[in-house]
């Protein structure tokens, strides 16, 4: 089980709908995407690096050989796939308080969906119908999403700073330099490695260089008993 | 399609399982025990993938059957109705559905087209990806990256929505500018209080130690976990 790559955790859901209403989950979807303001909420939890909604009908698994049986499900099934910063219940509960009425429009149509407040009953749903992930991969672990957002205004902003200072007096210079400070102040925070939120991975990490070590030592050891 | 967002695209796969087993283990846990046993952050596979941003991997072993209450639509129109009658209350029971293949559920978050990034996935993690998914349906018919790409079409569904918190730079820009911003951050701590003509003197040198202009400049590494 690995659901934590650095600073991301890997959520995934699997939550079953009733096959007449998946149309209406997939409308509301779409209107979310096309109605500016309805993702706000998601935005304001800058802790999310990308989330995703699939419905998978009922007949739609993929079959992909003769062997393969079919499957004869009475329901559809929504995948939620989530990658974010911080723990589980930071996030879980940062929904319910921060965007309780967007997270029930997404979900309300789920089988015995409980609704997102009060907040036991959410978490019990969300554990029940959560799978752990086998293997996750995050490019950038030492960075939250806040990190990648800054950093991103920050290397546009020092290249035109560049451009714009070359020619300048050191007093001129330090007063657009100052400007620069002042305009990213907020996202300047220094990246380090995460402290260790899961047991479970640091004992993964740990067995691999007990292992790594071990087998350093057996190749030492060959080399000696040959030379 | 729901699948991109600017230049981000959210891959979701679903790859069935054969069911058997090798010795006395069977596929999908063989899957299991060998995704766990790949390396973590710079040494996974994935990381040699270019321009994947976020990757997973789990097996679907079954879909779950809800029992506890809840609030939807029906609920409320049962709970209402099975004052009346027993017969209501148990028809509001939800069904139990299961599986007849488990799947090796594959999610990727990636910049760019979908068909060059996989391409650009079987040419770099082609052996890993082999004993991955040799035990899953139709996968015997892939044999080169042209087959690939249609294999995982074929597995592939599309989002409903997808939401982009981040950005949708290549990955390579987004590495660099990690890179300038952990680095600019040193460089405002140790030139704190430097009188203009330094301060000036200080920048220029810094500018031209991160190579400040060029985008293939210096840059953390795909899955860099430790900053040496």
């Amino acid at each position: 089980m690995s659901n934590i790559a650095g600073k991301a955790y890997a959520m995934n859901v699997v939550t079953p709908i009733r096959w007449y209403f998946v149309w209406l989950n997939k409308l509301i979807f779409w209107l979310a995407i096309k109605i500016p303001g309805v993702l706000t909420g998601l935005i304001t939890l800058s802790l999310i690096h990308y989330a995703r909604w699939v419905i998978v009908s009922r007949n739609d698994f993929p079959h992909l050989s003769p062997e393969q049986p079919r499957e004869e499900l009475k329901y559809s099934y929504m995948f939620f796939f989530s990658n974010f910063n911080g723990s589980w219940d930071q996030y879980v509960d940062s929904f319910t308080f921060s965007i309780p009425g967007g997270l029930d429009l997404f979900w309300k149509w789920n089988i015995r969906y409980p609704n997102s407040v009060p907040l036991m009953p959410f978490h019990n749903y969300i554990r029940y119908n959560q799978v752990d992930t086998n293997h996750y991969y995050n490019a950038t672990p030492l960075a939250a999403s806040n990190d990648v957002k800054a950093a991103a205004a920050i290397m546009d902003s020092l290249q035109s700073f560049d451009k714009a200072v070359a020619n300048l007096s050191p007093e001129e210079f330090q007063k657009q330099y100052f400007a620069v400070l002042r305009k990213h102040q907020n996202d300047l925070g220094d990246m380090q490695p995460t402290p260790i939120v899961s047991l479970a991975a640091h004992e993964v990490e740990m067995r691999r260089k007990r292992e790594l070590a071990q087998h350093a030592h057996e190749h030492d050891h060959e080399g000696e008993l040959h030379g | 399609m729901a699948d991109k967002s600017g230049n981000a695209f959210a891959l979701t796969c679903f790859c069935p399982i054969k069911s058997g087993h090798e010795g006395e283990i069977a596929f999908a846990d063989l899957i299991r025990y060998k995704l766990i046993d790949w390396g973590l952050d710079e040494d996974s596979p994935m990381a040699k993938v270019p321009n994947t941003y976020l990757c997973r991997y789990y097996v679907l072993d079954d879909v779950y059957s809800q029992s506890l209450p809840g609030t939807d639509f029906y609920d409320r129109w049962y709970a209402f109705w099975s004052i009346f009658s027993d017969d209501v209350r148990r028809k509001a029971l939800p069904y139990e559905d299961h599986l007849k293949s488990k799947y090796l559920v594959f999610s990727a978050n990636l910049h760019g087209d979908l068909d060059h990034w996989l391409r650009g996935m079987w040419r770099h993690a082609q052996g890993p990806l082999r004993d991955i998914w040799q035990y899953c349906y139709g996968f015997e018919m892939v044999n080169d990256e042209g087959s690939f790409v249609q294999y995982m079409r074929k597995c592939h569904r599309s989002a409903d929505l997808f939401f982009d918190g981040s950005n949708d730079l290549p990955l390579q820009q987004q590495l660099r500018s990690l890179y300038l911003k952990q680095e600019f951050g040193k460089f405002v701590l140790e030139s704190q209080g430097l009188p203009p003509a330094q301060l000036q003197q200080a920048w220029q040198a810094f500018a031209k130690r991160v190579d400040l202009h060029n985008p293939d400049g210096p840059a953390w590494r795909p899955g860099q976990t430790t900053l040496d």
